[in-house]
């Protein structure tokens, strides 16, 4: 059997998953931009949502980020865990937040920054536990 | 103007309960791989077209594709934060889904790191 410890490597792998993510949620967000005119919240704006969306160039970027976030993380798969995958691709919340302030020019306050801390404990908690069950095994 | 969040929560859980359906498909296929992946950037490559030859991923990508015009319309309609933060019950579809479907071994360790991941994405959202 293979390994199923969380090492650096796959955590930098992680990170570049992480970083494509946020790349992608750019993308896909500038590109319903114009979308948001539109603002008829009931399932009758989906269309002409999804319409205004795929006509952007920066959807099909996205759309070439979410292929390459697909191959590094399917090899992240092989190595380890689910459980431990996805709390630990958490770090998105910490480079999205940033994205929002540098390029959305959205506002970060106090409290959500105490959030990322909590997410921070929470990721060095779940990769301890990838290291405990190669231990046990 | 911003929609309450009783119209994009069920919206964003069943996006959530499509990605895990993915996760869990595609997990599942690289499972019965068991293949161990070196640096190799060709061996991955071929690794990767070994995972595509599996049905179920391609199962998978549909319910990735209803989950990402889900989240687009959700996008579309809230700020990027709150979308983010509200997606935190992804978490929890994936701990016990893993732990049935998959029989991974979530522990105590395991388990309190998802929730204080779960807390921290709260608190952001609450702010």
């Amino acid at each position: 059997m293979f390994k199923k410890k969380l090492t650096l490597k796959i955590l930098l792998f992680l990170a570049a998953t992480d970083i494509l993510e946020t790349l992608t949620q750019l993308c896909f967000k500038k590109s319903v931009f114009s979308a948001i005119g539109l603002d008829s919240p009931g399932l009758a704006g989906l269309g002409a949502v999804l319409k205004t969306a795929f006509s952007s160039p920066l959807l099909w970027c996205g759309f070439a980020a979410v292929a390459v976030t697909f191959i590094i993380w399917s090899t992240v798969l092989s190595k380890i865990d689910l459980s431990v995958a996805v709390p630990v691709a958490s770090f998105s919340y910490i480079l999205v937040p940033l994205a929002s302030i540098i390029f959305l020019r959205e506002k970060i306050s106090i409290l959500r920054w105490a959030g990322i801390c909590f997410i921070i404990a929470g990721v060095i908690f779940v990769s301890l536990s990838s290291r405990e069950r190669v231990k046990t095994e | 103007m911003k929609p309450a969040v009783f119209l994009i929560l069920p919206l964003i859980m069943l996006s959530s309960a499509c990605d895990t359906i993915n996760q869990l498909f595609l997990k599942s296929a690289i499972n019965s791989l068991h293949t161990s992946l070196s640096a190799n950037i060709w061996q991955v490559l071929k690794f990767v077209l070994r995972l595509l030859k599996y049905p179920r991923v391609w199962f998978g990508f549909i319910f990735s594709l209803v989950s990402l015009c889900l989240w687009l319309y959700v996008l579309s309609q809230a700020d990027l934060n709150l979308a983010f933060s509200l997606d935190s019950m992804h978490y929890i579809f994936i701990a016990l889904s893993s732990k049935a479907f998959l029989r991974e071994k979530v522990g105590i360790k395991r388990v309190s790191g998802t929730i204080l991941i779960i807390i921290g994405i709260t608190l952001v959202s609450l702010s």
